[in-house]
C-alpha cells in the first residue's frame, strides 16, 4: 500500500513537473513582473528600474491616444461579435434548415458554402492583413477601387481615410471570423432533434418564424459561447491593425487598439515602465470582460431553464 | 425531385411541397446571400493568386489586367530575395516542436489533474486555467528578458534563449498550456473508469496506464485539440515579433509582413503577391484535403 | 453539454486572485542586470593605426537600414576597405528596412550590434538611446589620426555640421554620413518641354499648380501620404524661411508655443491649400515610393523629397527623365531668409553601440567609411554627397546631384535644419498624424498647429522623458 501511495506520488510529479516549471518561468512570473514594471520608469536597458509608485497610471489617465485605443476595442467589442453572429446564424440556418425539404436539410450546395465560407479561418492573420492592404490600396491598382474607378466613382480610401480605415478594419475581421460561427453553429443545428423542426412545421411556421421560434431558443448557449469568444477577439486583436493599417493603427490613430498601444510605447518608445501599466489595464478590461460574460452567461441559464 | 414522382402522398409531404413553392423567391434570395459571401471569400484570394503572375506593370496600372504573360519568376524572387521558403520551413519547425510539446505536456498535467486528487490539485488546475484571461500583451516586456536570461542558462542556454527556435516553441507550449489543459482535463474527466482499473489490477504502471490505454481512448479530444494549437501557433505573430529577430530566424507571419514593407522599397509588389500566394497555398492544400478534421477539430471544443 | 467548463470557467476567474502568491517563484526571473558595458577583458593596446584598440579576431556586426542607398556600399565598398587592415575580424554584415522592429528589441536585451545605420521611416529614438547610454561617444574618433593621413584629424576632413548635429548631451555619438538636401523635386525634362518654370514666389508656385492641373497632363504635386513626415519637412523649412532660423530652434528646444508663431500658421496654411486643391488623386493611402514611381511615370510633376531620391529610384526613372530639385520659393515678401534657403542636414545616422561586444571596431569601421576613397566610391555608387569634404572630386556624378550641389552652393550658409523629430518619438508620431489630417483636410492650420503645440507641452512637462537643447 505505502509503496502504491509512493509510486502514486511519484507519478503525480514527474507528470506535472514539467509542464507547471514551463508554465510558471514563461507565464507566471511575466506575468508578475508586469506588475512591478509597471510601477517603474523603466526604459528597457542600464541598471535596475526606478520605482515610481503609481505615476505612469496618473500619467495613463491623461494619454489620449490610449483611451482612444480603448475606445475603439469598445467598439470593436461591441460590433464583431453581433455582426458576425447575425451574418453567421443567418448562413448556418439557410445552410442547415433553409432548404424547405423537411425542416432539416439544407440549401442546395451547402456542403460548398460551408467549406468556402471557413477557409480564411485557418489564413494567418498576417497573411489576411498583408492581403487585404493590397486589395484595399487607394488608386486603380487597389482590388476594390479598379473597378470602382472604372465606373467614375470616386476610389474610397479604405486604409487612409482615419473616417474609413476602422471600419475596414472591423471588415476584415468580420471577413475572417463568419465562417467558424457559421460551421460552429451548424454543429449546433445539427443537435437539434429533427422532429422539432417537423412538429413547427406542422403548425404552418414560415422559415422565419422557425427560425426565431426553434433555432435561436435551442442555439443560445452556443450563441453565448460564441459571443465570449468574439469578445476576447475584440480585445486582443493587433496583428490586423498592425500590419494592414499605415502608421501601425492610423491614419491619425484611427484604428489603434490597447494592444498596439502597449506595443508602440514598449518597442518603439522603450517606455517599458509605462507600457506594462497599460498592459495592467489591459489585462483588468479583459478580466472584466471575462467576469461580466460568466454573470451574463449564467444568469441567462437560469432563466432558460 | 424523387418527392416529386412519388404519387403516394402523406399530409404531411404535402404540406411540405405547398411551403417549398411558396418560398421560392425566398430560397432564391437564400442563394443569393450565400453567393454574394462566397463571391466575398473567394475574389480577394482568387485576386492574389492573380497578382502573383502578373509583371510590376501590370499590377500598378489596373487591378485586374490579365497579364499578358504568366510570370512565373515571381516566384523565383519571392523564393530567392524575399525568403519565402525560409519562413515557411521556420515556422514549420517551431509549430512541429511546439505542438508536439503542446499535446504531450498539456496532456500529461491535464490527466493528473483530472484523474489524480491530491492536496493541491485544484490550486494548480486553476493556476493552468487562469492563463485564459491574461491578455499576452501584458507579460511581453518581461517575457523578453525572461528568454533572454535562459540563453545564460549553462549547457542548453544556447538553443533556448532569444532567436532560437527552440526558446520560441518554449513559449509556445507555455501560452498553449492554459487552454490546452482545460480542454484535455475536461475530457479525460468524461473517459470511463473500469477499464484503467482493470489494468491496474493487472499491474500496469500509472505510466503505461496514461501512455497505452489512456491517450488512444482520448484520441478525438487530442485531434481535436491539436489542429487547434497547430493553426493558433502557426498564426503566431506577436511573440516571434518580440523573440525572433534574425532574418534568417523569421516566422512566416513575420516574413510576409516584412515583405510587404521591404516590397515597397525594392519596387517589387509581383514578388510580394507570389510570396503572399505562396503563404496561402499550402493552406488551401491541407484544407482541402483535411477540412472536415479541421472543422470539427476546431468547433468541437466551443462546443464542449 | 456537460457542466465542466462552467465550473472552470468561473474557476479560472477565482484563480485570478490566486496569482499574486505566485510572486515569490518568479524571482528568479526578473530581468537581470545587463553585461557591464565595455565587455573587452583585456584591452587592446591603440596606435597610430590603430587608434581604438581593435581586437584583431572578435568579430564585428554592422547592420544597415536597406533603403535609399540599399545595402551594396556597406558589402562592396566600406566593409572591403575595413578588412584591408583587420583580415581577422569577421564583419557580421546585416540589412533591414525597418530597423525599430528588428533591433530594438537587442537594445533592449543588452546585445546590441556594434554599428547601425539608424536610418529610414522606423529608426530608433535617438533620444531613447541616448537616454539609456546605448550611444557610444565618438569623440575619439573626431580627434583620432584621419584613414587617409595620419597627420589630420577624422574633425578636419568632414562638414563641421555633422557634429553639431550628432551632438547628444555633449557627447557626439551618432554620424551623419550622407548629406541629405530637401526641396522639391521635378523632371527637367517635363518642365523643359512644357515650358513649365522653376517658381520663385509661393504666387508663382500655385500658379504652376493652376498650370499644370488645367493642362490635364498630370497631377501638379503628391507627396508619401502614408509617411506625412516627407511633407512636415517642406512646411517646417517655409516657416524657417519666413520666420527665420528660430522658429526650428524653438521648435527643438521645446519653448513655449514654438510650434503656433505667425510663421508656422503661414506656412501650415500654404501647405493645407496645396493639399485641398493640387494633390495627386490617392496620394493618401500611398507611400513614398508609389508616389515616385507615379513621377517618373509623369503622372504627377512635383514631390518634396531629399537628395536620395534619384538613387532610390533608378530603376524606374526613364534615362532621359533628368532629375531636378528646387528650393523653397519665397512666400511673403518679407521672408527673414532669402530665396535659396535651403534644409540640408546629414544623414544616414550611424551609431556605435556603447553596449556591444566590441565598440573599438565599430569606431574604426567609421573611421574607414569616412576615409576619401570609401567616401568617393559611395557617392558615385549611390548619387549622392556625403559629408566628407572633397570626396566627390573629379567623379562623374547625375543630374539630380548636380542640381542639388548647385542649390546648396546658392544657398551658402542659408541652410536650415531641425532634431525634435530624432529626441522625441512621440512627438514626432503625433506630427505625421496631424500632417496627414492637414493635407487631407481634416484639421485646420490653425487646429493642426494648436494639436502639435499640445504634444510638446506634454512632452516638456514630463519628466520621465530626457530633454535635449541646441
Amino acid at each position: 500500500m505505502i509503496f502504491n501511495r509512493y509510486r502514486r506520488g511519484l507519478f503525480i510529479t514527474s507528470f506535472l513537473a514539467a509542464p507547471v516549471i514551463l508554465y510558471v518561468v514563461y507565464v507566471i512570473s511575466p506575468y508578475i513582473q508586469a506588475f512591478y514594471i509597471a510601477m517603474t520608469d523603466w526604459r528597457g536597458v542600464s541598471a535596475m528600474p526606478r520605482f515610481i509608485g503609481l505615476d505612469n497610471f496618473e500619467r495613463l489617465l491623461d494619454d489620449e491616444k490610449f483611451w482612444l485605443a480603448v475606445t475603439h476595442n469598445g467598439v470593436l467589442l461591441l460590433l464583431l461579435p453581433l455582426i458576425t453572429i447575425v451574418i453567421a446564424l443567418f448562413f448556418a440556418f439557410l445552410l442547415n434548415v433553409g432548404g424547405g425539404h423537411g425542416g432539416r436539410k439544407g440549401i442546395w450546395g451547402s456542403k460548398f458554402y460551408r467549406v468556402l465560407f471557413f477557409f480564411p479561418q485557418i489564413l494567418a492573420v498576417a497573411v489576411v492583413a498583408v492581403l487585404f492592404q493590397q486589395a484595399f490600396r487607394p488608386d486603380a491598382s487597389g482590388m476594390v477601387n479598379a473597378p470602382l474607378m472604372a465606373l467614375g466613382i470616386k476610389p474610397i480610401g479604405f486604409l487612409s481615410e482615419p473616417a474609413v480605415a476602422f471600419w475596414s478594419v472591423l471588415g476584415v475581421m468580420i471577413w475572417q471570423a463568419v465562417g467558424f460561427y457559421v460551421v460552429l453553429f451548424s454543429a449546433g443545428l445539427a443537435s437539434i432533434p429533427r422532429d422539432m423542426f417537423e412538429a413547427a412545421q406542422i403548425d404552418g411556421a414560415g422559415r422565419i418564424s422557425l427560425f426565431i421560434r426553434v433555432t435561436l431558443p435551442l442555439l443560445w448557449d452556443t450563441v453565448q459561447v460564441a459571443w465570449i469568444y468574439l469578445g476576447i477577439l475584440a480585445l486582443d486583436v493587433f496583428a490586423i491593425v498592425w500590419v494592414m493599417t499605415d502608421q501601425h493603427g492610423g491614419p491619425d490613430s484611427s484604428t489603434t487598439v490597447m494592444a498596439a498601444e502597449i506595443y508602440r510605447n514598449a518597442f518603439h518608445y522603450s517606455y517599458f515602465g509605462y507600457a506594462s501599466a497599460l498592459g495592467v489595464v489591459m489585462f483588468f478590461f479583459t478580466i472584466g470582460f471575462a467576469i461580466l460574460a460568466l454573470r451574463l452567461s449564467r444568469r441567462e441559464r437560469i432563466e432558460y431553464q | 425531385m424523387t418527392t416529386v414522382s412519388r404519387t403516394i402522398l402523406t399530409s404531411r409531404k404535402a404540406a411540405r411541397r405547398q411551403r417549398r413553392s411558396r418560398l421560392g423567391p425566398l430560397a432564391l434570395l437564400s442563394h443569393l446571400a450565400l453567393m454574394i459571401w462566397a463571391v466575398l471569400i473567394i475574389v480577394p484570394i482568387m485576386w492574389t493568386f492573380f497578382a502573383s503572375v502578373k509583371s510590376e506593370g501590370e499590377i500598378f496600372d489596373h487591378a485586374w489586367a490579365v497579364p499578358e504573360t504568366l510570370r512565373w519568376d515571381n516566384f523565383e524572387r519571392a523564393w530567392n530575395n524575399f525568403h519565402i521558403g525560409q519562413y515557411m520551413l521556420n515556422s514549420v519547425i517551431v509549430v512541429t516542436i511546439s505542438t508536439f510539446g503542446t499535446m504531450l505536456l498539456g496532456s500529461m498535467a491535464a490527466y493528473v489533474l483530472a484523474r489524480y486528487p491530491f492536496r493541491g490539485n485544484r490550486a494548480i488546475y486553476l493556476l493552468f486555467v487562469s492563463g485564459l484571461a491574461f491578455p499576452v500583451y501584458l507579460a511581453l516586456t518581461p517575457l523578453f528578458f525572461v528568454v533572454q536570461n535562459m540563453g545564460n542558462v549553462p549547457l542548453v542556454g544556447p538553443f533556448i534563449g532569444l532567436n532560437t527556435h527552440l526558446g520560441v516553441a518554449l513559449v509556445y507550449i507555455a501560452y498553449s498550456m492554459p487552454f490546452t489543459v482545460f480542454f484535455l482535463a475536461a475530457f479525460f474527466r468524461t473517459l470511463p473508469t473500469a477499464v484503467v482499473e482493470a489494468a491496474m489490477v493487472d499491474g500496469a504502471s500509472h505510466t503505461r496506464v496514461f501512455f497505452q490505454i489512456m491517450m488512444p481512448m482520448a484520441r478525438p479530444g487530442l485531434v481535436s485539440i491539436t489542429i487547434f494549437n497547430v493553426l493558433g501557433q502557426w498564426n503566431q505573430y506577436q511573440i516571434p515579433l518580440v523573440l525572433l529577430q534574425d532574418r534568417e530566424k523569421w516566422v512566416l507571419t513575420q516574413g510576409i509582413a516584412d515583405i510587404a514593407t521591404a516590397a515597397g522599397y525594392d519596387q517589387d509588389w509581383s514578388a510580394m503577391f507570389a510570396a503572399l500566394a505562396l503563404a496561402i497555398l499550402p493552406m488551401l492544400l491541407v484544407y482541402s484535403v483535411f477540412q472536415r478534421q479541421i472543422q470539427a477539430g476546431l468547433t468541437t471544443y466551443a462546443l464542449k | 453539454m456537460s457542466d465542466t467548463p462552467h465550473i472552470s470557467r468561473r474557476g479560472f476567474l477565482r484563480a485570478a486572485a490566486l496569482v499574486p502568491a505566485a510572486g515569490a517563484l518568479a524571482a528568479c526571473a526578473t530581468p537581470a542586470a545587463p553585461p557591464a558595458a565595455t565587455s573587452s577583458s583585456a584591452p587592446v593596446a591603440t596606435s597610430a593605426a590603430n587608434p581604438f584598440g581593435v581586437a584583431a579576431d572578435k568579430p564585428l556586426e554592422v547592420w544597415i537600414f536597406d533603403g535609399g542607398f540599399g545595402q551594396d556600399y556597406a558589402k562592396n565598398i566600406h566593409q572591403p576597405l575595413f578588412k584591408t587592415k583587420y583580415a581577422n575580424v569577421e564583419i557580421k554584415h546585416n540589412a533591414t528596412k525597418e530597423i525599430t522592429k528588428v533591433l530594438q528589441p537587442r537594445f533592449a536585451g543588452g546585445n546590441p550590434p556594434e554599428v547601425i545605420d539608424n536610418s529610414g521611416a522606423n529608426f530608433i529614438d535617438f533620444g531613447a538611446l541616448s537616454q539609456d547610454g546605448q550611444l557610444q561617444d565618438l569623440t575619439p574618433l573626431l580627434d583620432a589620426p584621419s584613414w587617409d593621413d595620419p597627420n589630420t584629424k577624422v574633425r578636419d576632413t568632414i562638414d563641421p555640421s555633422v557634429i553639431e548635429i550628432g551632438t547628444y548631451d555633449g557627447k557626439f555619438s551618432v554620424l551623419g554620413y550622407v548629406n541629405y538636401i530637401h526641396g522639391i523635386w521635378y523632371s527637367q525634362k517635363v518642365f523643359r518641354d512644357n515650358g513649365w518654370q522653376i517658381p520663385k514666389t509661393w504666387d508663382e508656385f500655385i500658379a504652376l499648380c493652376e498650370t499644370i492641373k488645367k493642362s490635364g497632363k498630370m497631377a501638379p504635386f503628391t507627396y508619401a501620404g502614408k509617411f506625412p513626415q516627407y511633407l512636415y519637412e517642406p512646411l517646417l523649412t517655409m516657416a524657417a524661411k519666413i520666420g527665420g532660423n528660430e522658429v526650428l530652434v524653438n521648435i527643438d528646444n521645446l519653448e513655449d508655443g514654438a510650434w503656433t508663431t505667425e510663421a508656422m500658421k503661414s506656412a501650415a496654411t500654404a501647405w493645407a491649400e496645396v493639399g485641398a486643391k493640387y494633390l495627386m488623386e490617392g496620394t493618401t493611402g500611398l507611400d513614398h515610393v508609389q508616389t515616385q514611381t507615379a513621377q517618373n511615370k509623369y503622372k504627377v510633376a512635383m514631390l518634396p523629397s531629399g537628395s536620395w531620391l534619384e538613387n532610390e529610384q533608378k530603376t524606374t526613372t526613364p534615362p532621359d527623365f533628368e532629375y531636378g530639385m528646387f528650393p523653397i520659393p519665397d512666400v511673403t515678401g518679407s521672408d527673414k531668409m532669402p530665396y535659396g534657403t535651403l534644409h540640408t542636414q546629414p544623414g544616414e545616422n550611424f551609431i556605435v553601440s556603447a553596449k556591444s561586444p566590441h565598440p573599438q571596431a565599430g569606431m574604426e569601421y567609421l573611421r574607414a567609411m569616412l576615409s576619401k576613397k570609401a567616401a568617393g566610391d559611395f557617392s558615385a555608387l549611390v548619387r549622392t554627397m556625403t559629408v566628407v569634404k572633397g570626396a566627390t572630386e573629379g567623379k562623374d556624378i547625375s543630374p539630380g546631384v548636380t542640381s542639388a550641389s548647385k542649390a546648396v552652393a546658392d544657398a551658402g550658409t542659408n541652410a536650415v535644419y531641425y532634431r525634435w523629430n530624432n529626441w522625441y518619438g512621440p512627438l514626432k508620431d503625433e506630427a505625421i498624424a496631424a500632417t496627414g489630417q492637414l493635407m487631407s483636410g481634416g484639421l485646420t492650420p490653425d487646429k493642426y498647429l494648436e494639436r502639435i503645440q499640445k504634444k510638446a507641452d506634454e512632452i516638456k512637462n514630463d519628466s520621465s522623458i530626457k530633454k535635449y537643447k541646441r
